[in-house]
């Protein structure tokens, strides 16, 4: 059983144009997807039904076979779902291992240590750390979340090329080694090329 | 992480937005509870003001109406130089009050003191009187005031401490040929406690105390607080020195018949003039006295006008603390409005981890909590330095936006009546101000009227953007 599915689902902005037309997928726990489209074709939007920030015109989105409204958007995102943004996202009044905690139920320090950050770095103000260093960070939550899936909408899209080579190295380590459903929403053809299936949004279309 | 430790996270490491917060939480809360401690101490001084003035009422004698009133002629004289006759008559009223009418007043309650005189001018033999600063007609010479009453304790010049017994005891009501005169009138004559004053009953043949001798035994003293100063006018007979104190036995006997049996006036002193009309109502109530004779004249001029200032403080108050209550609540809604905008990152976040938009509603609460507790209790100090000085100016502000010339409170305080009654003593409790403490009460008030700005204060901010969906909000931050 796929770990998300997308069944049929469309999606219109208010305005009515549609940006989603009847797409089905289905995302395996252990792999990393990259979703690739150029702007405005609905990557961000199909992330943001993924991790049920929104929901769909018409068609359902499964977590485990379920559909992620009966029991509540909150708790699929509180429960199934990290997110990992482009701008990190990074809370400005926590230090990094504060940031993670904010919704860990594993060991905070641990993980930020693999992530390559050291006892220094992990308590000082979050925006004294380079980009590079707060997107690890926004990683590391996601992986302290324990939440079988994380989506991370283009989170190499601020960083050098050396750091971004990092990161997703990291995110595919996530899928890999920690079991995670990894979805990445990215511009990027490297990332495309690290992914282990990578789908494009063409005209409301979903291609693998 | 709990929304305890996130608020507190937020308001230890946002110190900037938590000191502005905390100055304006401080001021607010030192409006408020200044107020409050002043709307206390009006009320504090309302009420000791009402009990140390009272109020009155008089009951006396329709004489106009009443059916009960005589009018009998009493002598023809003929002028001998111009041979026109004229005619004295006879005035009084059928009905009137007795000891025990009074007794019954006095046991209504809120009355505090009941008392009823009978006057009479008339002379004592050899008593030495000290002269007046007036001439009087040559046939009231050695006359004086003689009062007779039932009980001299609860007469209005002693009630006011106008007068005091210095030595020996009151006139109660079943005494009879007893007195009590002052105890410079005493020294004057060499009289002491036990020592008798000879008077006459009125005679109407003679038109003069001519009729039957009448002892009567002193058996206290009493010294006037205060007496005529230099340059006043007042007869002899008024002088209060002069005055003489009987039992009603004794003016019944004095006054020569059958006629005066009791008293066609009485004076009612009431602790609280709030309760004037329900104690009118009560004394118009019981059995006994026939009203038909009868009429109140109420006074609480003298607490209105000396209450007004304090009546005025405490409106003034009142619509101080509602404008400072509505304003505080829109100016913290106003910035904690732009600050929830300034924090819809944040919100994004924690939505996008799944926490819920009331518990994200509540770590706001939270925050602004923890700051009002510390603004909260500086205030008690800051406000204890400032409401007493404060609570005085707008006190001398409403005594100077009186109507009336601030002057005639003092006036009015001092009822001014004839003779030696102008000396009556009047408390006026507003003259040293009032007196403005912060208590534990007006804290825990604060601490209620702060909780409901902040609850209002903070919902109304979060309002616009609790409105919106996770992805509005996260289209925001992007």
């Amino acid at each position: 059983m796929p770990t998300l599915e997308l069944k049929n689902v469309s999606y219109a902005h208010e305005k009515g144009k549609a940006v989603l037309q009847n797409v089905s997928a289905e995302l395996e726990t252990g792999k990393m997807y990259a979703i690739l489209g150029p702007s405005g074709s609905g990557k961000t939007t199909l992330l943001s039904l993924l991790g049920g920030l929104d929901v769909p015109a018409q068609g359902s989105v499964l977590f485990n076979g379920e559909d992620i409204t009966a029991k509540g958007l909150e708790r699929h995102r509180r429960n199934h779902i990290s997110l990992i943004f482009q701008s990190y996202n990074l809370i400005d009044y926590m230090t990094p291992v504060e940031n993670v905690r904010l919704t860990a139920k594993l060991d905070a320090a641990p993980i930020l240590e693999r992530l390559g950050l050291g006892q220094d770095e992990i308590t000082r103000n979050v925006l004294k750390l380079s980009g590079g260093q707060q997107q690890r960070v926004a990683i590391a939550r996601a992986l302290a979340s324990d939440a079988p899936v994380i989506l991370a909408d283009e989170p190499t899209g601020n960083l050098d090329a050396g750091t971004a080579a990092e990161i997703t190295a990291i995110l595919k380590e996530s899928a890999h080694v920690f079991g995670k459903c990894v979805v990445v929403a990215t511009h990027s053809g490297e990332m495309a090329k690290q992914a282990d299936v990578a789908l494009k949004i063409k005209r409301g279309l979903l291609k693998e | 992480m709990s929304i305890f430790k996130r608020a507190f996270l937020y308001v230890a490491r946002k110190r900037g937005k938590t000191i502005l917060l905390f100055a304006i939480l401080l001021i607010m809360a030192t409006f408020v509870l200044t107020g409050l401690s002043i709307w206390k101490a009006s009320e504090a001084a309302q009420l000791d003001l009402r009990q140390s003035l009272g109020g009155k009422f008089d009951v006396f004698v329709d004489w106009s109406n009443s059916p009960y009133v005589v009018k009998e002629p009493v002598k023809e004289v003929v002028d001998e130089e111009t041979g026109k006759t004229s005619s004295s008559f006879l005035m009084y009223s059928a009905v009137q009050f007795t000891p025990e009418n009074i007794a019954a007043i006095k046991g209504v309650s809120g009355v505090k003191y009941c008392g009823a005189r009978q006057d009479n001018l008339l002379p004592f033999d050899g008593l030495s009187l000290f002269p007046g600063t007036i001439s009087t007609d040559a046939k009231y010479q050695g006359y004086t005031k003689t009062l007779g009453v039932c009980s001299t304790e609860d007469d209005e010049l002693f009630t006011t401490g106008t007068l005091t017994l210095a030595e020996g005891r009151h006139i109660a009501a079943d005494d009879t040929h007893a007195a009590i005169i002052s105890q410079d009138a005493a020294e004057r004559n060499e009289l002491k406690i036990g020592d008798y004053l000879t008077a006459h009953s009125y005679s109407v043949e003679d038109q003069g105390f001519t009729g039957q001798e009448i002892k009567v035994q002193i058996i206290g003293l009493f010294t006037p607080h205060a007496v005529e100063q230099f340059g006043e006018t007042v007869a002899t007979y008024d002088k209060i020195q002069n005055r003489v104190f009987v039992d009603l036995q004794t003016s019944k006997e004095i006054d020569g018949g059958e006629i005066n049996y009791g008293f066609s006036a009485l004076h009612v002193a009431i602790d609280d003039p709030q309760d004037m009309a329900r104690v009118v109502a009560d004394v118009k109530a019981l059995p006994g006295i026939d009203w038909q004779a009868f009429t109140v004249e109420m006074d609480n001029e003298t607490y209105e006008n000396a209450a007004a200032p304090l009546a005025a403080l405490n409106e003034l108050v009142v619509t101080l603390l509602v404008v400072i209550v509505v304003v505080s609540a829109i100016i913290l809604a106003l910035i904690l409005t732009l600050w929830t905008k300034s924090r819809i990152h944040e919100i994004g976040v924690f939505l996008s981890v799944g926490i819920r938009k009331p518990a994200i509603i509540g770590q706001y609460l939270i925050e602004a909590l923890l700051i009002s507790v510390l603004a909260f209790g500086l205030s008690y100090f800051t406000s204890n330095a400032v409401a007493g000085q404060i609570g005085n100016h707008l006190l001398e502000q409403s005594i100077q936006t009186e109507p009336e010339d601030g002057n005639d409170i003092v006036a009015a305080a001092a009822a001014v009546d004839v003779g030696a009654d102008n000396l009556i003593q009047k408390p006026l409790p507003t003259e040293n101000g009032i007196q403005v403490s912060v208590g534990l009460d007006n804290l825990a008030q604060l601490c209620l009227i702060g909780l409901a700005i902040i609850f209002v204060a903070v919902s109304a901010s979060s309002i616009t953007v609790m409105r919106l969906k996770p992805r509005e909000i996260l289209s925001k931050m992007s």
